[in-house]
């Protein structure tokens, strides 16, 4: 029985050992030393598991400035000049300027496009403004775990088929009772206005002539004419892409949080 | 003058009454009927009557202080006292319908009467009905809540024709919206819209009596002039009445208000076909034609509830009603919070509803 066991430990020790000599960078870089020590080996684990079984490298690097370069090409070279698969997603947190990005390449392109990132941007985003960083990556591992899987399938989530958005409690709660407190006032409006009937009366309709309203001239006469046009909106689906300095085809996008 | 006008039934000598069922004078005793075609000649046998008795019988309105008057009841001979514009009471002492004979001599007399309509039991009937549907009035209300007094009354009103010649201008616009695969349009066009033209109003009602609230009585507008008939004293058997005390002077403004406002709205119904119409400048020249002087029949019914009076008042033609209704602050807090609970949860159910879908 023990001989089982230390057998299949040294089988999960090689296994471990090969998967992490074919990605010879690391996973996850944390230069700007965002998360424990905890937060970063159980994001490691998760990040290498995923890329394991996706095949698609999901890279996330900390760095507290990228000197002067812009967070594009920071990423983009980052992803480049390592040794990663030639399918990945790498997402960039600069804490001096406060910039994300998500460089994405090869097969990453396929199953990120724009409208997609724009879904998961949108996730975990948030987090990272309230500087909860270790569940900022955590959202954006599994969301990039749930496009690549959905991409393998064959059609990529874009903007005809984006997942749901989580259901936001909080805010459905307070506008529901906002409608609720208005639409009570107005009805209990109506039941006071009732209680009071005497009122004055303003016009004096009642007693108007019938036929006697006569019009001795009557002008309509046309001034200018005004002509506004507005673009509408264009949906675009698929992922725009670029070129790197390296010459690689790269997508992808970001901003500031 | 300064003596009380009753009527006395031919037949039996009871004091006589108008009856508002019948439209007709009733005598409540035997139960006699007289056409209202013939009020107007037994108005006027009475009124030599009393033009006979004059010789003999000198009781002159007697003026007391703070501008009370007494009179004597010709059925009992007890005091009836009343205020200067008192014009028909009953007697405190035996009941028997009176009316002053003075208020309505010369230029005092009104041109035009609207009779009762309804009785009192409509009145009351009337006054549980107006209790109904009302969801914020206090429980114990309807219950606690006693009639003190109802009363039948003609009150004094002034009656304008009037001729309203206006000019207005008005700037409008037109919007048209439309789009093509890249671009929406919207196209807005300006216009300059002028109309001139008049309109008349007949009999508008302004209230000439300062006891009677002014709001009260446009809330128990409108009247049907139609049913106007000349004045006889006779139709007040039976009822309170007051002479004006607000001349026709100071109540035309307040009809001049409400005509503006009416020109102003018909003539902005002219102008169709327009998005927005804004006035820019109006105009309105009020010419006034006839005034008359009418008494419009008013039920009115004080209740007491809790040391508040709460006055209602009934349109004695129509038998719209009109008058303020406490509100019970629990009742009113129970259905804003309430309806806020219920309405909220609906609007999160469907937003809910809305997601899963």
């Amino acid at each position: 029985m023990k001989k089982l066991i230390s057998i299949f430990l040294v089988l999960c020790l090689l296994t471990a050992l090969c998967l992490a000599a074919h990605a010879a960078s690391p996973l996850l870089t944390d230069d700007a030393q965002l998360l424990t020590s905890g937060e970063a080996s159980a994001l490691e684990q998760k990040l290498t598991e995923i890329s394991t079984r996706q095949g698609v490298d999901v890279v996330i690097v900390t760095v507290d400035s990228t000197d002067g370069e812009e967070p594009m090409d920071f990423a983009d070279d980052w992803f480049d000049y390592n040794d990663y698969r030639a399918d990945g997603i790498l997402l960039l947190v600069s804490m001096e300027t406060s910039d994300w990005w998500v460089s994405t390449t090869g097969y990453g392109i396929t199953a990120i496009t724009d409208a997609g990132l724009e879904y998961i941007s949108d996730q975990f985003v948030p987090y990272l403004s309230d500087g909860d960083f270790a569940a900022a990556f955590d959202t954006f591992a599994e969301l990039c775990d749930e496009f690549i899987t959905q991409a393998r399938g064959g059609d990529p989530y874009d903007n005809h088929n984006l997942p749901k958005e989580p259901f936001k409690w909080a805010l459905n709660v307070v506008v529901a009772l906002v409608i609720g407190f208005v639409v009570a006032l107005i009805a209990t409006g109506k039941m006071k206005r009732k209680l009071k009937t005497v009122r004055q009366e303003v016009k004096a309709d009642s007693y108007v002539t019938p036929g006697s309203l006569q019009l001795t001239a009557s002008r309509d006469l046309f001034l200018y004419t005004q002509l506004t046009k507005t673009e509408r909106p264009q949906s675009s689906s698929g992922s725009t892409t670029h070129r790197s300095s390296s010459g690689t085809t790269h997508g992808g996008g970001g901003g500031k949080f | 003058m300064g003596v009380l006008q009753e009527y006395k039934c031919p037949c039996c000598d009871g004091a006589i009454e108008f009856d508002s069922n019948l439209q007709k004078m009733k005598c409540p005793y035997c139960d006699t009927e007289f056409e209202v075609e013939t009020l107007a000649a037994y108005d006027d046998a009475l009124r030599s009557d009393v033009d006979d008795e004059m010789d003999w019988e000198s009781t002159p309105a007697e003026v007391l202080s703070d501008g009370l008057r007494a009179y004597v009841c010709n059925s009992c001979g007890g005091e009836v006292i009343g205020d200067e514009q008192t014009a028909a009471t009953a007697c405190p002492y035996c009941g028997n319908p009176v009316v002053m004979m003075e208020q309505f001599a010369g230029s005092l007399k009104p041109d035009l009467v609207i009779p009762f309509k309804l009785d009192k039991k409509a009145a009351i009937a009337a006054l549980k009905k107006h209790y109904e549907g009302k969801r914020l009035l206090p429980r114990v209300f309807k219950d606690e809540n006693h009639l003190e007094e109802i009363q039948g009354v003609y009150v004094p009103v002034w009656l304008f024709d009037t001729g309203a010649e206006a000019d207005v201008r008005y700037k409008a616009t037109q919007v048209r919206a439309w789009s093509d695969s890249r671009y929406n349009y919207t196209q807005t066009s300006y216009f300059a819209l002028s109309r001139s033209g008049s309109l008349q109003f007949t009999r508008i009602p302004v209230d000439g009596s300062s006891k009677m609230d002014d709001t009260m009585m446009e809330s128990l507008e409108p009247y049907d002039p139609a049913d106007a008939v000349d004045f006889q004293t006779a139709y007040l058997a039976g009822y309170l009445a007051d002479k004006y005390d607000v001349d026709a002077d100071k109540c035309i403004p307040r009809a001049n208000e409400r005509v503006k406002r009416s020109t102003e709205e018909a003539f902005a119904a002219t102008t169709s076909g327009y998005t927005s119409v804004i006035p820019e400048h109006s105009s309105v020249r009020l010419k006034h034609g006839k005034t008359r002087y009418a008494l419009y029949p008013v039920w009115l019914l004080n209740t007491k509830w809790n040391g508040n009076t709460y006055t209602f008042a009934m349109n004695g033609q129509t038998g719209k009603l009109a008058g303020d209704l406490p509100m019970d602050k629990g009742i009113y807090k129970k259905w804003l919070f309430g309806l806020t609970a219920v309405v909220g949860a609906v609007a999160f159910g469907l937003s809910y509803l809305l997601w899963l879908l």
